[in-house]
């Protein structure tokens, strides 16, 4: 991306940030609103969950990379600055931090990632910017919050942007059928003590981050959501994809909880821009 | 069956308490309740009509099924200078219907879009997951106010309260993007929405919207239509994703699949 296009989609970026952030996660009230700290060990619910209800927000939430983390306001200093940002790498497993892709899949993240500097085309655009669903686990890394909501039987999770939401039942039911493919996959939970135990399958491909980073139809993510106090959890996703990766790999990432507040409305795909003004000419 | 002297001292004893319920009625209409004693919603719901095409009484077409209408008395009270436009809207539907651009379809029309949705009730809170574009509706039902205005939302604000055990939803600050259906029928962004919500039994609840914008209709109007709760095992929502651009084409990563 050159650095005409990039101060025009840093503009959007900040004009949609402007205009959605007074409606996007703050309601009425503000600080005012703010309830006393969460008891911890959390009350249980009539189901026997453990109550982790709220608003939660990755702590060092951003969609540029999984292996160097840095933020979107980062990303812009590096372009501008020539300077070489490095953050630790969310991956923990493998011990490298790094990606095991099989090389044809590294050669397709490293081609995702150029096209994604230099696009021209309507797929060099990163699928988040186009307001298609992220899905999991890439909705965990953003930077906006999301809510839990806990009923009978399910964890309910819903993002403050992209009108995204997955219900997760705990009853044990079986997956849906294999051909089935959904952005947010099909989950099925169950507690251990204050970890959230969740079974992903029927995913999508899907992008993971910015420059390219992906998986296939064949996805199957393991997620331990451990809530290590009343404010604070962490999120973790195995990822095994033998179709682009050579070996299963893990990365994890922050949460915190958020002040409760009212969530209003964000649309998403109705405030999208033309896909031309991201393309270089 | 003979009526022994203890149960019949207990009819008399509930005929005491529900003077004004039958006995042999009373399991038949009996509906959930959430544990402060407010109907419970909560659930899996559909509506099961043809509102999606046209919310009048309509004969069926090439794709479309006939059926009755969900408006009160049939006649949406139009003003004069509006009539033009509904008019348009339906002979130019296939461009002009925001369905096309995939933009969320505003309240109602969400709600007999033809998915399921899914309510979760909390005390102060109700939040709908419609299938429908994931769209998302909070509804806030701790006393609040709307928000002072001036704000267009595609779903608009809504703030509910119980009436006795019907939830009244009142729904504001919509902009004038969305339609009532694919029959052209509009709406301004001085829309004034009020949804009630009552349970008839356990699995069906009675579902009333009240319609009111002064810069489209000459008076207040009303729909009425019956929500079914899904009964089949295991049933959950899908996803049925809309985007105005053929992203199978754009973003090809189904071809990572089992064939390659």
């Amino acid at each position: 991306m050159n650095t005409r296009n990039l101060i025009i989609a840093f503009g959007i970026g900040v004009a949609l940030s402007l205009t959605t952030a007074p409606v996007g996660g703050q309601g009425q009230g503000g600080a005012a609103n703010r309830p006393a700290a969460k008891p911890w060990p959390p009350p249980k619910l009539s189901d026997g969950q453990p109550d982790v209800q709220g608003i939660w927000a990755a702590v060092n939430g951003g969609s540029t990379s999984l292996t160097n983390p840095i933020s979107g306001g980062e990303d812009f200093d590096r372009r501008v600055t020539g300077e070489n940002i490095r953050r630790p790498s969310r991956v923990i497993d493998p011990p490298d931090g790094l990606l095991p892709y099989q090389p044809w899949a590294a050669a397709r993240q490293k081609r995702q990632e150029s096209d994604y500097e230099h696009p021209s085309r309507p797929e060099h655009i990163d699928t988040q910017h186009r307001c298609l669903l992220s899905g999991i686990p890439r909705l965990y890394t953003i930077v906006p919050s999301f809510r839990i909501i806990q009923i009978p039987g399910s964890v309910v999770f819903v993002w403050d942007e992209y009108h995204a939401y997955r219900v997760i039942p705990l009853d044990g039911r079986p997956h849906i059928a294999s051909n089935v493919k959904l952005w947010m996959g099909d989950a099925r939970g169950h507690w251990e003590g204050n970890t959230l135990v969740v079974d992903t399958t029927n995913l999508r491909g899907a992008r993971l981050t910015y420059i390219g980073d992906f998986f296939s139809e064949n996805a199957h993510v393991t997620e331990r959501m451990t809530f290590a106090d009343a404010d604070n959890m962490t999120y973790q996703a195995t990822v095994d994809d033998p179709t682009v990766f050579t070996r299963p790999w893990t990365f994890k990432i922050g949460h915190r909880r958020r002040p409760d507040d009212e969530t209003w409305e964000s649309a998403c795909w109705e405030g999208n821009p033309d896909p031309d003004v991201w393309l270089k000419k | 069956m003979r009526l022994t002297p203890l149960s019949f001292v207990m009819l008399m004893t509930l005929s005491w308490v529900y003077p004004s319920v039958a006995i042999a009625q009373a399991p038949a209409t009996a509906i959930p309740r959430t544990a402060d004693g407010k109907p419970d919603l909560s659930g899996i719901w559909q509506a099961m009509n043809t509102a999606a095409w046209d919310i009048q009484d309509h004969a069926a077409q090439k794709g479309v099924p006939g059926g009755p209408g969900v408006v009160e008395g049939n006649e949406i009270p139009y003003k004069p200078e509006a009539l033009g436009q509904k008019t348009k809207n339906y002979e130019e539907r296939a461009t002009l219907d925001p369905e096309t651009k995939c933009y969320l379809p505003g309240v109602p029309r969400i709600t007999y879009m033809g998915f399921p949705f899914q309510i979760i009730q909390k005390p102060n809170e109700l939040t709908i997951l419609y299938e429908y574009i994931h769209t998302v509706r909070y509804i806030f039902a701790n006393g609040t106010p709307h928000p002072k205005g001036p704000i267009e939302w595609w779903l608009g604000d809504s703030r509910g309260r119980w009436e006795g055990d019907t939830l009244v939803v009142d729904v504001v600050h919509f902009n004038d993007q969305t339609w009532f259906d694919r029959a052209g029928n509009f709406h301004s962004d001085a829309l004034h929405v009020v949804e009630r919500y009552s349970l008839m039994d356990p699995d069906h609840i009675n579902y009333t919207v009240t319609i009111e914008d002064p810069k489209v209709f000459t008076r207040p109007w009303n729909m009425t239509m019956v929500l079914y709760r899904h009964k089949e095992k295991n049933f959950q929502l899908y996803e049925y994703e809309c985007y105005g651009f053929d992203f199978e084409k754009v973003y090809p990563y189904p071809d990572l699949g089992a064939a390659r």
